[in-house]
């Protein structure tokens, strides 16, 4: 398996809330690189909250969400919720700086940048020579391996395994020193040592397969942890405590006390914040983000996060009528693209909080194709010509029919998501007026992915992926090697330009040289179109003023994560 | 009254076996099991094999009804999937929170509710009907959560006079006084649903009473109306409304589930929409059989009480009004 950086975008909880990861936008993330071709401004940046004051110490950071964790054993976490709570409960290895990099930074557990050998197979990571657990254990080489061989072990179960699967060997050579030697070249790897560490000492004689069951990382007065706070209490469905550690390694934190409290209702969580019971909600649904603006004590920044959503066309016969692709043709699935209305769902469904996306790279990120890739202006009569070229004519019902098979499909997406729901009736419509035929048709998440999504079975999805890591490998939802039900390409999809590409982008450590090949995927795969790929989306995020920063410890709406970014160094204006 | 006892000890039992046989068929007929809310897409098929077995999960359905009911009879409600959690380590302090809102409110309604169509059916059709008319309509027509919406909007909001939801203020966690004071705009909602409902029956089981011969009688041989009303009329009209209170009696347990959310109330009929959406089948299992207990309980005490109200009753007995 390739490197597990995508996800299916898991937003079933809650039927108006859509993102997962969306972080507060700052002006300077859409801008840079700099060299990147200047792309059109299709999101607004709100006022900055950022000071110059200086950082008070002391009082207490609420955060609200929508889900309670699972557990924040790093082997283990997966979901959103137990993700935010490691960003203030552990210390990374690495750390990304805005622009998605990964660096060493004062709270990283890495003393330097990490050393990649000339020929891109060894990795070598130096530590601190100061870092200890929340027990007063020293966090050494010996914590990284154990961490690294322990989610490397299939028998453990951990959903991070895809990462180090081309990991052939870890070397402890002292106590802050670990190399890592690599099967092969693969570029990507880098972005997977912005990872967390798991205590050796604590879980060691913990059996792997009894390992997701033990206690470590759901019993806060047993979950050793290496961050800035440390976890202080947590009632389930309710709420987790994390207080600052005094005996933290690093720069200590200003906020004393974050409190994580779980919300079951949008609306609540959204007027608790308006009234003050909680500073920060990373998901304000944009149906209530006018009453949210209006707020003098709360800042909205409604840029979207490092998700996109798209239509995903499955190409293989068996799952249609009479084993019959529609869109089997090129031209087909361009005017299906042409046929669709993005900017509409843009500025109506997401209120505009969302931007056009015509390749799977994240817009402002330093592989983002800009004008490389087709975009596909709304033009439906373009559509029918199109159409009409790949010989489709009109039946007696107005639909378009070809060769005896009428030009009818069904798009899936999830219940309860009203994003989705709206999306998939503006495109029913869309559709409609170039004479194709769709069939929304809404299922429950879990019914959903295993029997649709997993094996690939399904005309066409309406469906989100969220970039974790902000690197553009795709291979393993585009590439024709990972076809469903054991890789993540669902659709189907096979194109053997883009399977060698794919490859060429893995293997290529230089990042000026992987930009090119990234600029020539983004190319072919936006003329080709596995996908009729939507936008990038997301839901505002919204914070009391009382949340004070320096600019450059802004949020960034782009990098998962991102709303909590540089939290050890915000502080309370009303700390006392 | 004891040999009926244990016929109905028996029955139950039965019962709660055939409730909890299929129920778990139902859950694990269900499509998506609860690891496809937990396995990552980008996991390999081998890895997620992996998770299933650790988890207990690749086993048949029939043995996993038979692992679960041998733990149940242990004692043992069984662990969440999801982070290996004992069910009753949740069950339990969920189902505390929302008996105190659902009691709370329970009791608040019949305190109001009762007296008052009592009263209203002295006097049909005067004010105080007419004002217990309107509230009903309310009470019956608007939604739990909105009308819960609307008071937040108010009176925590706009005024600023009470706490917008939780059970406690997050710095003054067990406070009884603190829970009081969040219990009001929760019983606030509830009790207004509540409050149709059960005047609307005290009243109109009471006007049927009041029809009565023998309370024509009573009033011709002079008896003063205060004691037609509570010694003649009252009594008679009860099981009716014990009926009515004995079918909401579950609620107590199983919570509201629309003023929960609104309220942010850490309650049941929350827990059972999150574990139903996350296949946590152990959760729910337990959840499904303790509401039958509550339920087969509380039918029970309904009987109880018709014999201690009206002796005629004969419980058990052909004729008796034994459910």
């Amino acid at each position: 398996m390739a490197s597990k950086k995508k996800w299916l975008s898991l937003m079933v909880s809650l039927s108006v809330v859509s993102a997962l990861f969306v972080g507060c936008g700052d002006s300077k993330t859409a801008e840079a690189p700099k060299d990147e071709p200047k792309k059109e401004e299709a999101v607004k940046t709100d006022d900055k909250p950022a000071e110059s004051g200086e950082p008070k110490q002391g009082g207490t950071l609420t955060v609200g969400t929508f889900s309670d964790i699972v557990s924040v054993n790093p082997i283990f976490v997966q979901d959103t919720a137990s993700g935010d709570a490691e960003q203030f409960l552990y210390a990374k290895l690495f750390d990304y700086d805005k622009e998605g990099n990964v660096v060493a930074e004062p709270w990283s557990l890495a003393a330097e940048p990490m050393k990649i050998s000339e020929d891109g197979l060894t990795y070598e990571i130096k530590l601190k020579d100061n870092l200890k657990w929340s027990d007063g254990q020293p966090i050494t080489a010996d914590d990284v391996k154990f961490t690294l061989e322990t989610i490397m072990n299939p028998e453990t179960g951990s959903p991070a395994i895809s990462n180090f699967d081309k990991v052939s060997k870890i070397e402890v050579v002292d106590a802050q020193n670990v190399k890592i030697t690599m099967k092969q070249v693969y570029a990507p790897f880098k972005y997977s040592l912005a990872a967390e560490v798991a205590p050796q000492h604590v879980l060691k004689d913990i059996k792997v397969t009894e390992m997701q069951k033990n206690s470590y990382g759901t019993d806060p007065a047993k979950t050793v942890t290496s961050g800035p706070w440390k976890w202080a209490e947590w009632k389930q469905k309710e709420y987790l405590k994390f207080e600052a550690n005094p005996d933290y390694w690093g720069p200590k934190p200003n906020i004393a006390t974050v409190i994580y409290k779980i919300y079951a209702d949008q609306n609540t969580e959204v007027q608790a914040l308006i009234k003050g019971d909680i500073d920060l909600v990373s998901g304000v649904p944009v149906t209530q983000l006018d009453a949210v603006k209006k707020v003098d004590s709360i800042n909205v920044a409604s840029l979207p996060g490092p998700q996109y959503e798209f239509v995903g066309l499955n190409r293989k016969p068996e799952n249609f009528k009479d084993k019959f692709v529609p869109w089997e043709g090129q031209k087909t699935r361009q005017a299906m693209a042409y046929a669709v209305n993005r900017q509409g769902m843009v500025d109506n469904v997401l209120k505009g909080v969302g931007q056009l996306m015509n390749a799977p790279f994240m817009p402002n990120s330093w592989a983002d194709p800009g004008d490389a890739a087709v975009n596909y202006q709304f033009d439906p009569e373009k559509a029918k010509q199109l159409l009409a070229e790949e010989g489709w004519k009109a039946g007696s019902d107005g639909i378009l029919v070809k060769d005896g098979h009428r030009f009818s499909f069904e798009l899936q997406y999830n219940s309860g998501n009203s994003r989705r729901e709206q999306v998939s009736l503006v495109m029913q419509q869309n559709f409609k007026d170039v004479g194709i035929e769709m069939i929304p048709k809404a299922i429950d998440f879990a019914a959903w992915n295993e029997q649709n999504l997993t094996p690939g079975k399904f005309n066409a999805i309406l469906l989100g992926w969220s970039l974790n890591s902000p690197d553009p490998d795709g291979e393993s939802t585009f590439s024709s090697k990972f076809f469903a039900p054991t890789g993540q390409n669902m659709v189907f999809y096979k194109n053997d330009k883009l399977d060698k590409l794919w490859e060429e982008g893995t293997k290529v450590v230089d990042q000026e040289k992987r930009k090119e090949v990234y600029k020539e995927i983004a190319t072919e795969i936006s003329t080709d179109l596995p996908y009729i790929f939507l936008y990038q989306y997301g839901t505002p995020q919204a914070h009391s003023k009382k949340i004070k920063f320096k600019e450059e410890d802004a949020p960034i709406s782009n990098l998962a994560y991102g709303e909590f970014f540089h939290v050890i160094n915000w502080w309370m204006d009303d700390a006392k | 009254m004891t040999e009926y006892l244990i016929r109905r000890l028996l029955q139950s039992i039965l019962v709660l076996f055939l409730i909890s046989l299929v129920t778990f068929g139902l859950i694990h007929a269900a499509p998506g099991g609860p690891t496809q809310m937990m396995i990552s897409p980008g996991m390999s098929p081998a890895a997620a094999k992996v998770q299933m077995h650790n988890l207990g999960l690749d086993k048949s359905i029939p043995e996993q009804y038979w692992i679960w009911i041998k733990n149940l009879l242990t004692g043992d409600l069984g662990k969440t999937f999801k982070n290996n959690t004992p069910v009753g380590d949740i069950l339990w302090p969920t189902m505390k929170n929302t008996f105190v809102l659902m009691a709370f409110s329970w009791v608040l309604s019949m305190i109001i509710a009762i007296p008052w169509g009592i009263y209203n059916s002295t006097k049909p059709y005067g004010i105080s009907d007419q004002t217990a008319n309107f509230v009903s309509y309310i009470g019956f027509a608007m939604p739990a959560f909105w009308f819960g919406i609307i008071l937040q909007q108010i009176f925590s909001l706009q005024l600023n006079w009470l706490p917008l939801s939780d059970m406690y203020a997050m710095d003054k966690q067990g406070n009884f006084i603190d829970l009081l004071y969040h219990l009001i705009l929760p019983c606030s909602v509830l009790v207004l649903a509540n409050l149709a409902a059960y005047s609307k029956y005290s009243r109109s089981s009471m006007l049927e009473v009041l029809e009565q011969d023998y309370i024509r009688t009573a009033r011709a041989k002079g008896v003063p109306e205060r004691k037609v009303i509570f010694r003649h009329a009252l009594r008679n009209a009860l099981i009716p409304i014990i009926t009515v209170l004995g079918m909401e009696l579950p609620a107590l347990v199983v919570g509201a589930a629309l003023t929960e959310s609104v309220f942010n109330w850490p309650g049941m009929g929350r827990l059972f929409v999150d574990m139903a959406r996350a296949r946590e089948y152990s959760v729910l299992m337990a959840i499904t059989l303790v509401t039958a207990v509550v339920v087969v309980l509380g039918n029970l005490i309904a009987d109880i009480l018709y014999k201690l109200v009206d002796p005629r009753v004969q419980l058990g007995r052909k004729g008796g009004k034994s459910a």
